[in-house]
């Protein structure tokens, strides 16, 4: 596959400050459309959401990985080979809940921000909520259902950006229709 | 030896993509009856084999052998079904459908677009490759005559 | 290397034979405090693991017993909800046995009248002429192997993946069965099996094709 060995050294990758501006610009342009925080925030997980119901695709077929039985084993799938395959990052995981069904991705420096300043006002608005949908999206095509939301966030002010994962159940497999 | 079809399932059981080669006998029942049986009894062998088996089960289903062909069966972690049937030739086909998904399907399905995921695929670059890829095979190799 | 169990099934799809030769069935035996660690859901009656594995529990076993008393289904044997008593903070901490349960009888019914059916339907799909149905079926964990005789009876042996010689066994079985089962005047046709003299060839030949197969690795 001609387009596959081209991904070994890929001459055409992008430039990383072209993604953070490409990102940069959306935002901005959802805050003018929409202006208000709590809707451009519901729009970025959507558009992660349909980023991530792809992704998770392109991620199983270059890691080969097989079905995580455990949210420990998710968790350190998703900070070492999945940040670090799609933003070069590993996030820290850390806060497990007792029951073992709940932690925290911890970002020293989200490639997403940045160059970014959030003027006032916007006190609301999770920048980097892609993110979010993108994590749900993948993991609900691997049937799991999460909750993804953003705890803390380095431009608000917070020491460290924080994601929270919780999961609340196992997708099963879609059971054969029978005649209509 | 030979392959004789191809099927894709996504995990609601939608028949996303079927190819046929050097099939010799078709089902006698409309394409859309035989994808719902196909999906049907793959899902009951899924369950009978998780049931049955003696001991905890990884990958599970991999292939079933009749007295005249093979079906051979590769899910990924995402419920994508793809189903090979071949002649009773043909060793383990499984990094061959491991590499369709990889090299076809991610490549030219899910990174288009403009493909639906849920829907059949209409692509004609996918079809197209996807035969190309097929008829490249060792054990395609022309049926002997 | 080992042949697990053999399944004679009619030609109706009723399970006339079953034995189960070896059974190595992991369990695992952990103490738990509250919360409640590993995700559970209700099966088929039964309290099954749906996600989060840990220490040699797997997803797909069922909870056998709690503090020792073995369980009944969903039910402890007082009667009260395992996945109620599961959640109340105060019966903690507790111990749990998780493992692979046994088949019970009509579950094997069920699986018998099951593969009949994925049998017809494999040579239904066939997409060459005239095919069988299904006679091999491989997994990673074992392998289903079936001989259907002309007059529809099924034999099926499941074994070891890596265990040879299976084909001889289904002929040698077939031969137990028309020497100890048919040709017994008491036996009535497409009945279950309840023979001792079939019962103990039938373990006979099972135990010679185990040491054959390893002869010949």
């Amino acid at each position: 596959m001609s387009r596959q060995t081209a991904r070994a050294g890929d001459p055409r990758k992008v430039n990383g400050e072209l993604f953070t501006l490409t990102y940069g610009a959306l935002v901005a342009q959802l805050l003018r459309d929409y202006e208000d925080d709590e809707e451009v925030n519901k729009q970025l997980e959507k558009m992660g959401y349909n980023i991530g119901v792809r992704l998770i695709e392109d991620f199983l077929a270059r890691s080969n990985t097989s079905r995580c039985n455990d949210f420990r084993e998710t968790s350190d799938i998703i900070s070492r080979l999945g940040f670090k395959m799609y933003l070069g990052i590993t996030p820290v995981i850390s806060n497990w809940s007792p029951a073992g069904d709940e932690f925290s991705l911890l970002i020293e420096n989200n490639p997403l921000s940045d160059f970014v300043e959030l003027p006032e006002g916007h006190t609301a608005l999770n920048y980097s909520n892609i993110l979010c949908g993108v994590l749900k999206g993948a993991l609900e095509m691997v049937q799991m259902d999460v909750d993804v939301w953003f705890v803390q966030d380095q431009l608000k002010g917070d020491n460290i950006t924080e994601i929270r994962l919780k999961f609340i159940k196992r997708l099963d497999d879609a059971v054969p229709a029978g005649e209509d | 030896m030979t392959i004789f079809d191809f099927y894709i399932f996504d995990r609601n059981g939608t028949c996303l993509c079927y190819a046929e080669w050097n099939r010799k006998k078709q089902s006698g029942i409309s394409k859309d009856e035989e994808y719902k049986l196909m999906y049907g009894m793959l899902f009951s062998i899924k369950s009978f084999v998780n049931r049955i088996s003696p001991t905890d089960i990884k990958d599970g289903f991999l292939n079933f052998k009749t007295s005249k062909y093979m079906l051979h069966f590769y899910e990924t972690p995402s419920g994508l079904k793809l189903i090979m049937n071949t002649d009773l030739g043909a060793g383990s086909m499984r990094d061959v459908l491991h590499q369709i998904y990889s090299t076809i399907y991610v490549e030219y399905v899910v990174k288009n677009p403009l493909c639906e995921l849920d829907k059949p695929i209409l692509s004609e670059l996918f079809k197209s490759k996807l035969d190309e890829f097929i008829r490249s095979l060792p054990v395609f190799a022309s049926k002997v005559s | 290397m080992a042949i697990y169990s053999v399944y004679i099934i009619n030609k109706a799809g009723g399970l006339i034979y079953q034995y189960d030769h070896f059974t190595n069935r992991p369990e695992v035996e952990k103490t738990f405090s509250f919360p409640f660690e590993i995700v559970l859901k209700v099966f088929d009656e039964k309290v099954v693991v749906a996600f989060g594995e840990r220490d040699g529990i797997k997803v797909g076993h069922t909870v056998l017993a709690i503090n020792g008393k073995p369980v009944e289904g969903r039910y402890l044997q007082d009667g009260r909800d395992i996945m109620e008593f599961l959640a109340s903070p105060e019966n903690f901490p507790l111990d749990v046995k998780f493992g692979r349960p046994k088949l019970t009888t009509n579950e094997k019914i069920m699986l018998a009248s099951m593969f009949h059916s994925l049998f017809a339907i494999g040579s239904q799909l066939s997409p060459d002429l005239r095919s069988s149905g299904i006679e091999v079926l491989e997994t990673d964990t074992f392998k289903l192997h079936c001989h259907q005789t002309m007059t529809g009876v099924k034999f099926i042996v499941i074994a070891d993946p890596k265990q040879a010689h299976i084909d001889v066994l289904l002929k040698k079985l077939y031969e137990v069965y028309t020497d100890f089962a048919l040709k017994n005047p008491f036996y009535s046709l497409d009945m279950p099996i309840r023979c001792d003299l079939f019962d103990s060839n039938l373990q006979g030949a099972i135990e010679q094709s185990e040491k054959l197969g390893i002869s010949n690795i």
